[in-house]
Order: C-alpha cells, then sequence, then structure tokens
C-alpha cells in the first residue's frame, strides 16, 4: 500500500515537471533555431518539435486523471458542505459515507465506460495481435496526429485513472466509517510564515456550525480534545 | 422541464455534501441512463476529449508558477516594498496591506494563500503601531480577493475555456478594473486611517524604495513575463504559463533561495494535487454542458427570457444575484463552469461583450470569497486572527461595501473592462 501511494506521487509529480520542460525546450527551441549562429542554427533546424503540444496534453491528462485519484486521498475534492454542517454529528456522518459511495459509485461507472471504449478502439485488437489470435475484421483503432500512439494507449489514462480513484473513494470511506476522520486539503497553507496556533479551514467550519447550533459546550470538548491530542 | 429536472438533480446531489465534480458526472449519468437517447458512446469520447485542448493546460502551469512563489520570504519582499512606497501616509501599513495584497495575490494566484501569508506576517506587526484588530483584519479579508481579477487569473482561463473567449483579452481586460478595486480599497482604507488618526510610517527614502523594488521585482516579473508574452505574441496563453512556471521555479530556487533544489519535487505534487482537481471539475463540467446543449437548455432559456422583455439592464442585475448568491455556497472555479456555458448564450443575445461579461463574472467570484457564509477568505482569516465569523463579518462591511459598488460600476460601464484591450487590438 505504501508502495502504491508513493508511485503515486511519483509519477504525478514525474508528469508535472516533464510536461513543463517539453513546453519550455520548445519554445525555447522556436527562438534560439532563429539566432544565426552558424553550427548550432543548422543542428537545432534538424530538429522538429511539433509533437510538443500533443506530448504535454497527454502528460496533462494523465496527470488530472491519477491526481484526482491523489486528491481524494489528500481531501481536496470538496463539496457543499453548508447544509450538513449544520447537522447532528451522526447524521452528517451518514451522508459523507454516502458522499464517499457517490464518488466510488460514479468513478467505477467511468471505469467501465472508459474501459469498454477503449476495448473497442483498439486494444482489442492490439491484445489479439500481440498473443497470436485471429484479429478478423477488429479495427486497428486510430493514432494521434503527431506522436502517432495508438490512442487506445493514451485514453487508457482513463480507466485506469478511475480505478485508482474508486478505489481511493472507498479506502477513505473505510477509514471515515472506522475513525471519523476524514482528510481535508488546508487551502489557506503557506510555507515560510509563523503558524502559531493556525486553525485549519476545516476545524473552522465545524465551529461555526457549533456556534449556530448553540452547542458552545460541546464545541468547548472538541477543542479541548484536539488540543490534547496535539 | 428537462431543464428543471438535471438541475433538480444537481441540486440535491450537491447539497449532501459530495464533491461538486462527482455531483456533476453523476447527474449527467441519471439522466443519461433514464431520460434520453444520446448515445453512451458520444459521453464516453468526453470523457477523453473532455481537456484535451491546449489552452486548457494553462491552468497547471500557472498553479505551479503560482505555488513556487507562494512564500512568506516573497510576502515579506512584497509588504516591503509596498511600505516604502505607501507607508508614510495615513493608515500606513493598512495601506501597504492592500497593495502588498494585489501584488502578492497577482503572483501566488490563491486568494485564502494570500490571505495567510501577507495577513500572518503583517497583522502582529499592525497590531504592535497600535491599529484596531478588526481594521486589520478587514483590509486583508477583501485585499486578498483581488488575486483572481488581476492578471494571470486561473479563474478567467476557466471562463474562457467555458465559452471560447480569448484568454489574452480577458485578463488584459482584467488590468484597470484590478487597479480600479485596489485604489478603492486604499482610498477606503486611507480615509478611515484619517478619520480615526491611525498612526502612519515614517517616510522611506527612494534609496530605500529602489532597494525594496529591485528585491521584490522578480517576483512581480511574473506578471510581465505572462501579460508582456502573450501581448506581444512571443508566446501563447499557455506557453506564457509554462514560462511562468519555469520562471518563477527559478526566481524561488536560485534568486530568492526560499525553497532548496529538493523542495520542488514537492511545490510540483502540490500543483498536481491542485490542478487535478480542477480539471477533474472541468472534464465533468464539460459532460454536464453536453448534455445542457444537447436538450438545447440555454437556447430555451434564452428564448424564454427574450420573450418574457429581459432587457441587458434586468438581465445583468439577475446575473449578479444569482452569482453573488451561489458564491455563498460553491468556489469560483465550478460556479464559472457551470454557470458560463449557461449565461453566456443570453448575454451574447442581448448584445453584451464577452469579455465584459467575464470580467463581471471574475468580480462577482472575487466577492463571494469574502462574504457569509462561507467566503474561504473569510475562515483563512478568522483562522490567523482568532476573530470569529460574525466578528470578521463586521469588520469586513466597509470594504465589501466598496466592492459591491465596485461591481456596479463594473456591471453597467463597460469601457472599465473592454477599453484596454480595444485600445491594444486584442478583441
Amino acid at each position: 500500500m505504501k508502495f502504491l501511494n508513493h508511485l503515486e506521487e511519483w509519477f504525478i509529480t514525474f508528469l508535472m515537471g516533464g510536461a513543463t520542460l517539453v513546453i519550455f525546450v520548445a519554445v525555447a527551441h522556436r527562438y534560439i533555431a532563429g539566432w544565426p549562429i552558424p553550427v548550432l542554427q543548422d543542428w537545432l533546424l534538424t530538429l522538429n518539435f511539433g509533437w510538443a503540444q500533443e506530448l504535454c496534453i497527454i502528460m496533462f491528462v494523465w496527470m488530472a486523471k491519477f491526481g484526482a485519484a491523489y486528491g481524494v486521498r489528500t481531501g481536496i475534492h470538496v463539496g457543499v458542505d453548508v447544509l450538513i454542517n449544520q447537522m447532528e454529528r451522526s447524521t452528517r456522518g451518514k451522508f459523507i459515507v454516502f458522499g464517499l459511495f457517490a464518488g466510488a459509485l460514479f468513478t467505477s461507472i467511468v471505469a467501465v465506460l472508459g474501459g469498454s471504449f477503449v476495448w473497442d478502439n483498439g486494444m482489442h485488437y492490439a491484445v489479439f495481435h500481440a498473443i497470436g489470435l485471429d484479429t478478423g475484421t477488429l479495427p486497428e483503432g486510430p493514432t494521434t496526429p503527431d506522436l502517432e500512439w495508438p490512442t487506445w494507449i493514451v485514453y487508457s489514462a482513463v480507466p485506469l485513472g478511475s480505478s485508482l480513484m474508486c478505489f481511493r473513494f472507498l479506502q477513505v470511506m473505510v477509514s471515515f466509517i472506522r475513525s471519523g476522520e476524514l482528510p481535508h486539503h488546508d487551502h489557506g497553507h503557506v510555507d515560510g510564515v509563523e503558524e502559531t496556533g493556525q486553525v485549519s479551514t476545516e476545524e473552522k467550519r465545524l465551529e461555526v456550525r457549533a456556534v449556530l447550533q448553540g452547542d458552545a459546550q460541546q464545541d468547548e470538548k472538541s477543542t479541548k480534545s484536539k488540543e490534547d491530542a496535539r | 422541464m428537462s431543464a428543471a429536472i438535471i438541475f433538480g438533480i444537481l441540486l440535491a446531489l450537491m447539497l449532501t455534501g459530495m464533491p461538486i465534480s462527482i455531483s456533476l458526472g453523476l447527474t449527467v449519468l441519471t439522466f443519461l441512463f433514464t431520460m434520453t437517447q444520446v448515445p453512451l458512446e458520444s459521453i464516453a469520447l468526453k470523457l477523453f476529449t473532455g481537456i484535451e485542448k491546449f489552452e486548457i493546460m494553462a491552468i497547471p502551469f500557472f498553479i505551479i508558477a503560482g505555488n513556487f512563489l507562494t512564500h512568506g520570504g516573497v510576502a515579506r519582499r512584497m509588504i516591503n516594498f509596498a511600505t516604502s512606497l505607501v507607508g508614510h501616509w495615513y493608515g500606513g501599513l493598512a495601506l501597504s496591506g492592500v497593495v502588498a495584497c494585489a501584488l502578492f495575490a497577482a503572483v501566488s494566484g490563491s486568494s485564502p494563500a494570500t490571505v495567510v501569508a501577507i495577513g500572518s506576517i503583517l497583522l502582529p506587526g499592525m497590531l504592535k503601531a497600535g491599529f484596531p484588530k478588526s481594521f486589520g483584519a478587514g483590509v486583508i479579508t477583501t485585499s486578498g480577493a483581488l488575486g483572481i481579477l488581476i492578471p494571470p487569473s486561473i479563474v478567467m482561463v476557466m471562463y474562457s475555456v467555458a465559452t471560447n473567449t480569448s484568454v489574452g483579452a480577458l485578463f488584459m481586460a482584467g488590468v484597470i478594473p484590478g487597479a480600479v478595486l485596489a485604489s478603492m480599497l486604499g482610498l477606503l482604507t486611507w480615509y478611515r486611517a484619517k478619520k480615526f488618526d491611525y498612526p502612519r510610517q515614517p517616510k522611506a527614502s527612494w534609496k530605500e524604495r529602489f532597494r525594496t523594488f529591485r528585491e521584490s521585482s522578480w517576483g512581480l516579473m511574473l506578471i510581465i513575463v505572462v501579460m508582456g508574452g502573450i501581448y506581444t505574441g512571443i508566446f501563447t496563453p499557455t506557453e506564457a504559463a509554462a514560462m511562468s512556471a519555469v520562471y518563477s521555479c527559478f526566481v524561488a530556487v536560485f534568486i530568492y533561495k526560499d525553497m532548496r533544489l529538493k523542495d520542488v519535487p514537492k511545490v510540483l505534487l502540490n500543483s498536481a494535487n491542485m490542478s487535478a482537481m480542477l480539471l477533474y471539475i472541468i472534464t465533468n463540467a464539460v459532460m454536464f454542458s453536453f448534455i445542457l446543449a444537447n436538450e438545447n437548455i440555454p437556447q430555451d432559456l434564452t428564448n424564454w427570457l427574450l420573450d418574457k422583455g429581459l432587457g441587458p439592464i434586468a438581465f445583468l442585475l439577475a446575473v449578479n444575484v444569482l452569482l453573488l448568491m451561489t458564491g455563498n455556497f460553491m468556489e469560483p472555479s465550478s460556479i464559472m463552469l457551470i454557470f458560463a456555458p449557461i449565461l453566456f448564450p443570453v448575454a451574447i443575445r442581448l448584445g453584451i461583450d464577452p469579455i465584459h461579461f467575464g470580467v463581471m463574472m471574475t468580480v462577482n467570484m472575487e466577492i463571494g470569497m469574502c462574504h457569509p457564509p462561507v467566503g474561504l477568505n473569510l475562515y483563512v482569516a478568522s483562522g490567523i486572527t482568532k476573530m470569529g465569523i460574525t466578528e470578521l463579518t463586521i469588520a469586513v462591511w466597509p470594504w465589501l461595501l466598496a466592492m459591491i459598488v465596485f461591481l456596479i460600476m463594473v456591471t453597467y460601464w463597460p469601457p472599465l473592462s473592454i477599453w484596454l484591450p480595444k485600445l491594444l487590438g486584442m478583441m
């Protein structure tokens, strides 16, 4: 499990950095190749970066699909929580479980839809071809315009990423049912400033709920237990 | 009829608190499986091609660029520069808070991060100088939202994605309104500081000003790289975003030395997290607006509104009220992606300029960030000031009122936003 987590983080970091460098190099190449420097210019003109945009898009699409799964783990996908934050703790818990389950349901449907799409658009052919079965009238599937990669490989980001995301939703759901804790992302986090007793946004929201319910006592208790936990 | 069903499902799902992207996606699926003949294939295709546009890729790049410069060190440099510039006027530190927020927000691209960075550095100083806490909190909370309007702005990229308008022209159109709003907030701060006789800082020498400017200029150059690059045609907007990402990484690691080379992957991972979330909303919002378009809902809505004899003035008013209300519950990108495709066709039919409409929607998002009950800026400000939300709301209201006045100006005086891009020949 740890291995999967690290692999996921490493993979999206790499895609992010890689795509940036690809575009940077392509733009730099476009301008430097215009400079009349004898040998360098000749060499640069032999290079063709026409595929850079396409590669960047593909890398970012993969980043987006797997990053969305990572985002479930870090709790960055936010919803409209005004209504459920007014509710009793146990009712609120039920809605949260429902929300997480809906996430798992949606991502699993997408994974199946995407998977069958990829299968029909070239994977079927590729697999049968690879293991030497009769491919019959199966379509070979299209390729991407610049890089000429088979699109089914590019598009397999959707079923793969979505399956991972479904798994993450279930994982968060189980851990919420067990411990009552949700991962949450702090939008106001800044490095390099002193964080003396900063209260996270999530705690603030719950605090507001407590105030609205006039439930100051429970709030006091919860902050105290949090302080103890620290 | 189908419009009511679609929005009913969406609203019901959203109110359960599930992620907005998921509720959009489930709405599409529910509608698809039960009520329409749209082939599943065409929706599946949208899953893949939804974000396959080079223009959308500007979003991750801008997020990387912002994250490298979202650092206390950068905030401190901007505060120093702003203080040396305006610190000797009435309400010195508060005024420099407005300026520093505007600069930092433009560079970092995140309103809550701006409130935290500028607020936690500047507020203790303000308290020590003798400002009341509520004054400082009010200034920082509202000024932190300026970043959405001053380019480069991710919310504007969202608008351009949803409506196919030019990102470059939108960015250019945000410049003057951004400066005007910053001046209005500054003026109000100055006026109130003068009235209550709040302290001023000693006047800085020109040498000091130049020194602090040089220090902060590396960060501010980011805006020049983006705007200059797009305007002169050296880069497309997405390329400009990629350049600014590389530039800000270079500045953060080698010039400011706020972070070491080994911190770079961590920043990239955080940026990936944020961008993937936004791209995921985009994917599902694209499917959602595909369904809407397929059911002819935007057109029906347009015709219905025009039949009712709705003029541009009433329409813009209604849009403002609608957006301010939704701004209570949702974050800017989702509002943009859900509402822009629906409202845009109506605006076009009424002869409203697309760029002007975009700037107006962006200003609405900005106000939504800092008004109760769920303005994100309010929450983070309440975190760093340890003031309650109610108390903070009272502290914020003079500036909030100024923002509403500004919104009315932007709404009913189009030249404020479209004069500059027109002058530069970008539209």
